[in-house]
C-alpha cells in the first residue's frame, strides 16, 4: 500500500504544481501527419500511441500522399491495439445491454462489464462480418478454449451466468487479437444455439437478442417491450417518441393498453396509439420469449411447449393486464407485421426485399437490421464515439452519409464492415 | 321553470299541497346564486307507505305484484295519490283492493298494456313517465327506470334474466352526406357562444366563480370553455342545444298564451323572460353553426348508409346479480348535482355532489376535485341491511386518473378520517379495503386494511370493475375484473357489531376532510361509473358475472349496405357503447341479413373503415384488415373492439368504408411521406473531448507499462471508477473527476517506481538511463539543470506526451502539445525557482516555481526523506503523477 505520508505529499505537491502549465495536447488538431495520425490512434483506441505506432501510421499517411485512403489505412493500423476492443468498443456497446444505457452497469461490481452482448458485437467487428447479422443470425463469441485452462483459467461460457466474460476481462489480452504461441484468437465464433443449453434452436436465436445479456437486459418481467424499444434506439436511433404515428392502424395494440388512460381516450389517442399500433404488432415477434430471473437465462418455448397461462406458445407477459381493454388484440403466436413501412415512417427506409411480416425474433430483427435507418444509426453511433460529437451541420451530415454509402461496400470483407465506419469518421475527424 | 311538482300540483289536488310546502323549503340549498333560480327541487325522500288493509292477493303473481309493484308506487308521494280508487285511470296503484290494482296494472290503455311484462320497457307506466309524466325526482329517465326495474322483478322473480336483443331494421335509410363538425379552434366559438356564456352563466358554471358548478362552460378561457360547451352544442339543429332548451325549448308553444314562461325550464334565465333568453341563446348557437363549412363527403368512397348512436337499439347490456343489492349508483342524469340511489330498495340514498365533477356521457362521474355524499341518515339503510346479514359487498366500475395518489378513498362510510364502517381506497397501485368488525379485531377505523399485493400492480388507470366482500368465515376479499386478487386479511374475521349508524356514506373524498374551496387534502381523482352495495358478500360467479354484464349502455347500429351489393336486407352490425367523455368503442363488425332465407353467397369484403360527419376517422380505424369474404349470415368480419374520437356525441354521422364490398371497390394509396428538411446546424461544439474513465485506465496503463489488472491498480481504479468521467464533453467534467485522475496517476506511478523491471524500462533505458532509485534526492539529483533531472523529465516527455519518432528528438515531437522546454521549466528548472511561499496556492504558473525545488522544501518540513532513496523515488512519484493527471493525458 502507499505510505499515506508519501502520498500526501505527493498530492499537495500536485496540487500545488497545478496542470495549468500542462494542459494543452495533440487532442488538438493540427496538419502535420504525424499530429494526425496521434489523433487517430486516440481517438480510436483511447489511449496515446506509442512512438513505433505513431511512426507507422505516419509513414502509412505519407506514403499515401495524405489521401483518405491513406488515413483510412493508418486508421486500420490504430485499430490493432487491443483498447479499440477492450474499451472503444466495449464502452460504445455496454450501454446496449442496460436499461439504464449506463457505461458502467449498476451491476457491474458483481456482474462485470464485458458480456456476450458485448463479446459478440467485438467479435463481428473484428472479423469484418456484415454488421447487420448481429441482430439476427446464430452469432456468438465466447474465449477461446484454451483460455479455459491454467494460467488463465476463464470459466466455461454458460447461457445462466456472465463468469465465462467477467473473467476474461479482467485478462490482459486484445479482445480483438490473438494470445499465447502460436497465436490464437482471443474470441471465437460459435452457433448461439449451440451454448445455450438447448433452450434455442439456431432459427429462434436472434443475435445480440437473444444472448444472455440481452434477454436479462430487455426480456426481464414486463412485456418484452423493452427488447423492441431498446432495439430500436440502440440500433436504429429512433426512440418511441420520434416513431409515433398515430394513423396507423390500432388493430394489434394489445389488450393491456387503456384506450382510456385514467378516463381520457384523448391521451390514448394522441399519445399511446402513436406508439403501440407500430411496436406491438412488431413487439409480437417475441412472444415466446422471457429472461427467468430465477434460472438466470432465456427461457422459450419451443414447439409443443405451451405456458400454462394462455394455453399456447405465448408468455403470460403478453396477456397481463387483459381486462385494461378486453376487445383488443390477444396475442395468438408470435407472428409480426411492420405497419411501419407506410406512412412517416417508411423514411427509416425498410428493405423492399423483405416481406414486412413473418413469425419470430430472428425475421423481424433482420426487418430492422436490413433498415436505412439501421446503417444511418450504425454510422452516427462511431462518429460520436470517434469525433467526440454528433454531427452538428450540412458538412457532417453529408459525411454521415457518404459514410454510410461506403458501409455499405464491400471493404476488407462482403460490407457493412463496421471498422471502416471507424476508420472513416477517424479520417474525418482527424 | 315547469317541473314535475307543478305539473302535478295542477294535475292533483291537495293531497300534493303538503308534500309541497315542505319541499319548497329546500329549494334555496340547491339554488345557485348566479341568476333568478326557478329549479324545483326533486323530491329525494323514500315513499310515503301507506298500510294495506285490502283482501290479501288472489294468486301468486299478484302477491309478487303487491310486493314488487304495488308495495313501492302506492305511496301518496309517487302515483298513489291519483290513481287510486275513485281517481285517474288505471287505477293501479288503488288501495282498497290489490287484486283490481293488478287488472289495472295488466289492462291495455289507448293500444298499450300498462304494464308489459314482455317489454317491461315498453309499459305505458313506463313510456309515460320518461315523456314526462310526474317524476317525483329531477330526471324522467331516473323514475322511469326506476318502474321499469319494479315490473322487471315482478316479471322476473329476480332481476337476473338476460333479455335477448331482437334486431330491427332501421325504419329509414339515410345516405351520408355533408356533414358539420366542431372546428378544432375555439376562435368561431369565441366571437358567437362564449360572450353568452360569460354574461349570463359565469356564475357558476366557471371555475372560478364561488358558487362553482361543472360543467365549466363560461370559463374566461375559451379554448377551456369550448371543450366544456360542446356537449351542449347542436350544431345540426341548434334549436335542440341544451343551452337552448335548459331555458325553454321553442318548438314548444306555451300552454299559457298569457304566460310565455310556461313550458320552459327556465334554468337561470337572466332576464325573467325564458323564450326571449332562449332566443339569446339560438341566435349565438345558429351563428356558431352557421360558421361551420360542412364537410363533403368523398364521393369516389364505397359507403354504407348512416347511422347515429341514437338511432342504435339499445341493449342494457348482460343480467347482473342484484338478488341481494341495497344500494345502487349508475349515474345516468348526465347533469346536476345529484347521483340518484336506483336500487328500487328504500330508503334511497340519494347521494350530493359537491366540488369539481363532470358527468360522463358514458354514463359516470369524474371527480376532479370533489366528492358525492349522503348524509348519516339518508345513509342509515347501508348500516341497518348490512348488519342484519353480518356480510356485504362493494362493487364499483371505476377509472382511477392516475396511479400516484394515495390513501384516497373510491367509496366510504365513514364520519372522518379515522373512524369508518367501511371504505374502498386507492393507495397507488392497490385496492385497499377498510372494514370495522369487532373492536378487538379491526380498529375504528377499519385497519388493519387488506391491500392488494403492490407487485400485482391491481390498480391499473384504466376502467376496471371492483368488488370488496366480507364475510365471517371468509373475512375480505378482493376481486378486480372478476378476479380473486388472492390477497388474504391479515386478521381474522370478526362480527360488525361495532358499526355505527351516525356515518355519512361518500364517494371521491372523505367525509369532513374536504372543503368547498379545496378538497385537494383528501380528494381521489378519478371516475365511478357504478357503484353498488350489497348485504351478502357476492360468490366468485356472480361476481364474474356482474363483470360480463359490463357497465354502460350498449347500442346495436345496423349498417346498411343492401345498395352496394345485390343482397337485400344486408347490414354491418356494430356493437357501440359510449366509451368515456372523448370516443365511442365499436367492436365486432357483424354481417346480418334481416331477411327470410337469405341467399347470401359470397361477398368479398375489404378494408372496413369507420367514418364520421362525411369523413373517415383519421384514427382508431381498427379495421382496415379486414379481408374475408362474407358466406352465412351472422358472420363476424372481427372480434376486435376499437375506439373513434367522438365529435358531437349522440348525433354524430357515421357510415362504414370499404376497400373492397362486393364487386365495388375503392383504391387506398397511402402517399410517400415527404422528405423532412434539413435539421437546422447546431451551435459550434468541442471537437475535443477527456477521457473516460476506462480510457483514462488504460491511457495511464499505456503510458507507464503498468499492467492495468496489477492488483493495486485494479483495486484502486475499482474504487475511483465512478469518480471518474464517465462522458467525454468538457461540461460534465468537475472537480471530483480530476482529484480521482490524480489518485489514479500516483497509484500508477507509484507501482511504476516502487517496481525495479518497470522503472528500468521507463527511466534506465538509453538515452535516459537514470538509475539513480538507491541514492538520496541529492545524490541521484545533483543541483542545477542536472542531467539526472533532465533524463527524467526526458524520460515522461517522450513516454507521455511528445512521443518523438527517436528519443529526445525534439523534431519529431507532437506540434500541437506542450514542449520539452516548457515541461523542464514545470518540473524541475533553476529558472523557473519558486517565489515566496511554495505551498501557496498560485496566481500564475510563472510564479509558482518548478516542482522539484517545491519538493525541496518538503525536505526542509520534514515530510518527505530527503536523505534516503525513498525520497528520490518520492520525487520521481511526483513528477510522474504531475505529468500523467496532467490535461496532456486528460485531453483526448
Amino acid at each position: 500500500m502507499v505510505n499515506a505520508n508519501r502520498y500526501h505529499t505527493v498530492i499537495r505537491a500536485l496540487l500545488l504544481a497545478g496542470f495549468a502549465g500542462i494542459t494543452t495536447s495533440y487532442a488538438l488538431a493540427d496538419a502535420t501527419s504525424r499530429a494526425q495520425a496521434a489523433r487517430i490512434y486516440d481517438r480510436l483506441t483511447g489511449v496515446p500511441p506509442t512512438a513505433a505506432v505513431l511512426n507507422t501510421m505516419e509513414s502509412i499517411i505519407d506514403s499515401g500522399s495524405k489521401s483518405d485512403a491513406a488515413y483510412v489505412d493508418a486508421a486500420y493500423e490504430a485499430m490493432k491495439n487491443k483498447n479499440f476492443y477492450n474499451v472503444t468498443l466495449v464502452n460504445m456497446v455496454t450501454p446496449w445491454t442496460n436499461e439504464e444505457q449506463a457505461v458502467i452497469p449498476l451491476d457491474s461490481e458483481t456482474e462485470g462489464t464485458l458480456n456476450d452482448y458485448t463479446a459478440t458485437v467485438i467479435g463481428a467487428v473484428r472479423d469484418d462480418l456484415d454488421f447487420r447479422r448481429i441482430l439476427f443470425d446464430d452469432i456468438l463469441y465466447v474465449a477461446n478454449d484454451d483460455l479455459l485452462v491454467a494460467p488463465y483459467n476463464v470459466p466455461a461460457y454458460s447461457y445462466s451466468s456472465n463468469a465465462h466474460y467477467k473473467t476474461l476481462e479482467t485478462l490482459d489480452v486484445n479482445l480483438g487479437g490473438t494470445f499465447g504461441s502460436p497465436a490464437k484468437d482471443v474470441l471465437v465464433s460459435v452457433s448461439q444455439a449451440s451454448k445455450t443449453g438447448g433452450e434455442l434452436t439456431p432459427a429462434e436465436t436472434a443475435g445480440v437478442i437473444t444472448t444472455r445479456a440481452g434477454a436479462k437486459a430487455f426480456f426481464t418481467m414486463g412485456t418484452n417491450r423493452a427488447m423492441f424499444r431498446f432495439t430500436m434506439l440502440n440500433h436504429l436511433c429512433n426512440d418511441m417518441e420520434q416513431v409515433k404515428d398515430v394513423t396507423r392502424t390500432p388493430d394489434r395494440i394489445q389488450q393491456d393498453v387503456s384506450r382510456s388512460p385514467g378516463g381520457d381516450s384523448r391521451i390514448f389517442f394522441n399519445a399511446c396509439l402513436g406508439c403501440h399500433s407500430g411496436m406491438d404488432p412488431m413487439n409480437q415477434a417475441f412472444a415466446y420469449y422471457n429472461y427467468d430471473d430465477a434460472a438466470g437465462k432465456l427461457d422459450f418455448n419451443a414447439s409443443g411447449e405451451l405456458d400454462p397461462d394462455t394455453g399456447t406458445r405465448v408468455k403470460k407477459k403478453y396477456r397481463i393486464n387483459e381486462y385494461n381493454f378486453v376487445t383488443g388484440y390477444k396475442t395468438v403466436d408470435d407472428s409480426w407485421i411492420n405497419y411501419w413501412r407506410n406512412g412517416p415512417n417508411k423514411l427509416l427506409g425498410w428493405d423492399q426485399s423483405l416481406q414486412g411480416s413473418g413469425n419470430g425474433a430472428k425475421s423481424m430483427a433482420q426487418e430492422l437490421a436490413y433498415s436505412e435507418a439501421f446503417a444511418q444509426c450504425q454510422v452516427k453511433k462511431v462518429f460520436q464515439t470517434v469525433c467526440l460529437r454528433a454531427p452538428v451541420d450540412s458538412s457532417d451530415r453529408a459525411k454521415i452519409n457518404d459514410i454510410v454509402a461506403k458501409f455499405k461496400q464491400p471493404f476488407k470483407a462482403s460490407g457493412y464492415e463496421l471498422k471502416r465506419v471507424f476508420a472513416e469518421a477517424a479520417t474525418y475527424c482527424k | 321553470m315547469s317541473t314535475a311538482l307543478d305539473k302535478m300540483k295542477n294535475n292533483c289536488s291537495s293531497a300534493w299541497k303538503a308534500v309541497l310546502v315542505s319541499l319548497f323549503a329546500l329549494v334555496s340549498v340547491y339554488g345557485c346564486g348566479g341568476g333568478e333560480s326557478t329549479s324545483s327541487n326533486p323530491n329525494l325522500g323514500a315513499p310515503i307507505v301507506v298500510g294495506y288493509t285490502g283482501p290479501a292477493p288472489a294468486t301468486a303473481d299478484v302477491q309478487a305484484f303487491k310486493i314488487n309493484v304495488w308495495d313501492n308506487l302506492s305511496a301518496t308521494n309517487r302515483c298513489g295519490s291519483c290513481h287510486v280508487a275513485g281517481g285517474q285511470s288505471p287505477q293501479f296503484v288503488r288501495q282498497d283492493d290489490v287484486n283490481l290494482a293488478y287488472s289495472a296494472a295488466n289492462s291495455v290503455v289507448n293500444g298499450q298494456l300498462v304494464i308489459n311484462l314482455a317489454a317491461p320497457d315498453q309499459s305505458l307506466m313506463v313510456t309515460k313517465v320518461r315523456n314526462g309524466h310526474q317524476c317525483w325526482l329531477a330526471d324522467n329517465n331516473i323514475c322511469a327506470d326506476t318502474i321499469q326495474g319494479y315490473i322487471e322483478a315482478w316479471g322476473n322473480g329476480t332481476s337476473t334474466t338476460s333479455k335477448e336483443i331482437v334486431l330491427e331494421a332501421p325504419t329509414v335509410l339515410r345516405d351520408p352526406g355533408a356533414s358539420k363538425s366542431f372546428p378544432t379552434d375555439s376562435s368561431l366559438f369565441a366571437s358567437t357562444i362564449h360572450p353568452v356564456l360569460l354574461a349570463h352563466c359565469a356564475g357558476c358554471h366557471s371555475e372560478t366563480s364561488t358558487n362553482k358548478q361543472s360543467p365549466f362552460f363560461a370559463n374566461s378561457d375559451p379554448d377551456s370553455a369550448y371543450n366544456n360547451a360542446k356537449q351542449k352544442i347542436n350544431i345540426d339543429s341548434p334549436g335542440d342545444s341544451r343551452f337552448v332548451v335548459r331555458l325553454c325549448d321553442l318548438n314548444v308553444p306555451p300552454s299559457d298564451p298569457l304566460d310565455t314562461n310556461t313550458n320552459c325550464q327556465g334554468h337561470n334565465s337572466w332576464s325573467g323572460d325564458f323564450r326571449a333568453d332562449a332566443n339569446v341563446m339560438l341566435t349565438a348557437i345558429q351563428n356558431f353553426a352557421n360558421g361551420i363549412t360542412p364537410t363533403q363527403i368523398d364521393p369516389s368512397l364505397v359507403i354504407s348508409k348512416l347511422m347515429r348512436v341514437e338511432d342504435g337499439i339499445v341493449s342494457a347490456g348482460g343480467a347482473r346479480h342484484e338478488a341481494n343489492l341495497i344500494a345502487l349508483w349508475e349515474f345516468k342524469t348526465k347533469q346536476g348535482n345529484i347521483a340518484y340511489d336506483t336500487s328500487n330498495i328504500e330508503p334511497a340514498t340519494h347521494l350530493n355532489l359537491f366540488g369539481e365533477y363532470n358527468w360522463l356521457g358514458s354514463y359516470g362521474i369524474q371527480f376532479i376535485n370533489g366528492a358525492a355524499q349522503a348524509s348519516a341518515a339518508d345513509a342509515r339503510k347501508l348500516h341497518d341491511l348490512i348488519k342484519s346479514t353480518g356480510e356485504y359487498s362493494i362493487e364499483a366500475w371505476v377509472v382511477p386518473e392516475n396511479v400516484a395518489q394515495s390513501d384516497r378513498n373510491i367509496i366510504s362510510y365513514s364520519s372522518n378520517a379515522t373512524s369508518r364502517n367501511f371504505a374502498m381506497k386507492q393507495t397507488q397501485y392497490n385496492y385497499e379495503f377498510y372494514n370495522r368488525s369487532e373492536s378487538s379485531i379491526n380498529l375504528g377505523n377499519g385497519t388493519p386494511f387488506l391491500t392488494t399485493d403492490p407487485n400485482d400492480e391491481d390498480l391499473q388507470a384504466t376502467l376496471q370493475h371492483v368488488v370488496m366482500t366480507y364475510k365471517v368465515g371468509e373475512g375480505r376479499k378482493i376481486y378486480v375484473n372478476g378476479q380473486d386478487t388472492g390477497d388474504t386479511d391479515p386478521v381474522a374475521y370478526g362480527l360488525l357489531t361495532d358499526w355505527s349508524n351516525n356515518y355519512a356514506f361518500i364517494l371521491g373524498n372523505e367525509v369532513g376532510s374536504y372543503r368547498a374551496d379545496d378538497m385537494n387534502n383528501s380528494a381521489w381523482k378519478g371516475s365511478v361509473r357504478l357503484v353498488a352495495i350489497h348485504n351478502r358478500a357476492l360468490t366468485p360467479a356472480q361476481i364474474q358475472q356482474n363483470f360480463d354484464a359490463g357497465v354502460g349502455e350498449k347500442y346495436y347500429l345496423l349498417f346498411s349496405i343492401s345498395h352496394l351489393i345485390s343482397v337485400p336486407d344486408s347490414y354491418i352490425l356494430m356493437e357501440v357503447t359510449q366509451f368515456d367523455n372523448y370516443s365511442f368503442q365499436f367492436s365486432k363488425p357483424t354481417y346480418v341479413n334481416l331477411g327470410t332465407n337469405p341467399t347470401i353467397g359470397s361477398i368479398p369484403v375489404k378494408g372496413l373503415r369507420i367514418g364520421i360527419n362525411g369523413k373517415e376517422a383519421a384514427v382508431g380505424q381498427g379495421y382496415i384488415n379486414v379481408d374475408t369474404t362474407i358466406t352465412t349470415n351472422n358472420q363476424v368480419l372481427s372480434d376486435l373492439g376499437t375506439i373513434i374520437p367522438l365529435e358531437k356525441g349522440f348525433t354524430d354521422d357515421f357510415f362504414l368504408s370499404f376497400e373492397v364490398l362486393g364487386s365495388n371497390s375503392h383504391v387506398y394509396v397511402e402517399a410517400d411521406p415527404p422528405t423532412p428538411a434539413a435539421p437546422a446546424d447546431s451551435e459550434d461544439v468541442s471537437d475535443i473531448g477527456v477521457r473516460t474513465f476506462d480510457e483514462v485506465n488504460q491511457t495511464m496503463s499505456a503510458l507507464t507499462g503498468v499492467p492495468f489488472n496489477n492488483t493495486n491498480i485494479m483495486n484502486k481504479f475499482n474504487s475511483l471508477k465512478q469518480q471518474l468521467p464517465s462522458k467525454e464533453t468538457f461540461i460534465g467534467f468537475v472537480s471530483a473527476h480530476s482529484i480521482g485522475i490524480s489518485q489514479l496517476a500516483f497509484e500508477y506511478c507509484n507501482e511504476l517506481v516502487e517496481d525495479s523491471t518497470l522503472r528500468a524500462n521507463f527511466f534506465g533505458a538509453a538515452p535516459y538511463n537514470f538509475n539513480s532509485f538507491d541514492q538520496n534526492v541529492s545524490t541521484a539529483f545533483g543541483t542545477g539543470l542536472s542531467t539526472q533531472k533532465q533524463a527524467v523529465v526526458n524520460a515522461l516527455y517522450d513516454r507521455m506526451i511528445g512521443i518523438p519518432a527517436t528519443a529526445t528528438d525534439n523534431a519529431t515531437v507532437l506540434s500541437t502539445t506542450i514542449t520539452r522546454a516548457q515541461l523542464m521549466t514545470e518540473l524541475v528548472d533553476p529558472a523557473n525557482a519558486p517565489a515566496g511561499d511554495p505551498f501557496a496556492i498560485p496566481s500564475t504558473s510563472t510564479n509558482a516555481g518548478n516542482l522539484f525545488d517545491r519538493l525541496m522544501r518538503s525536505c526542509s518540513e520534514g515530510s518527505v526523506s530527503c536523505t534516503t532513496a525513498q525520497g528520490t523515488k518520492d520525487f520521481v512519484k511526483a513528477m510522474c503523477t504531475a505529468v500523467l493527471g496532467s490535461a496532456v493525458t486528460l485531453v483526448q
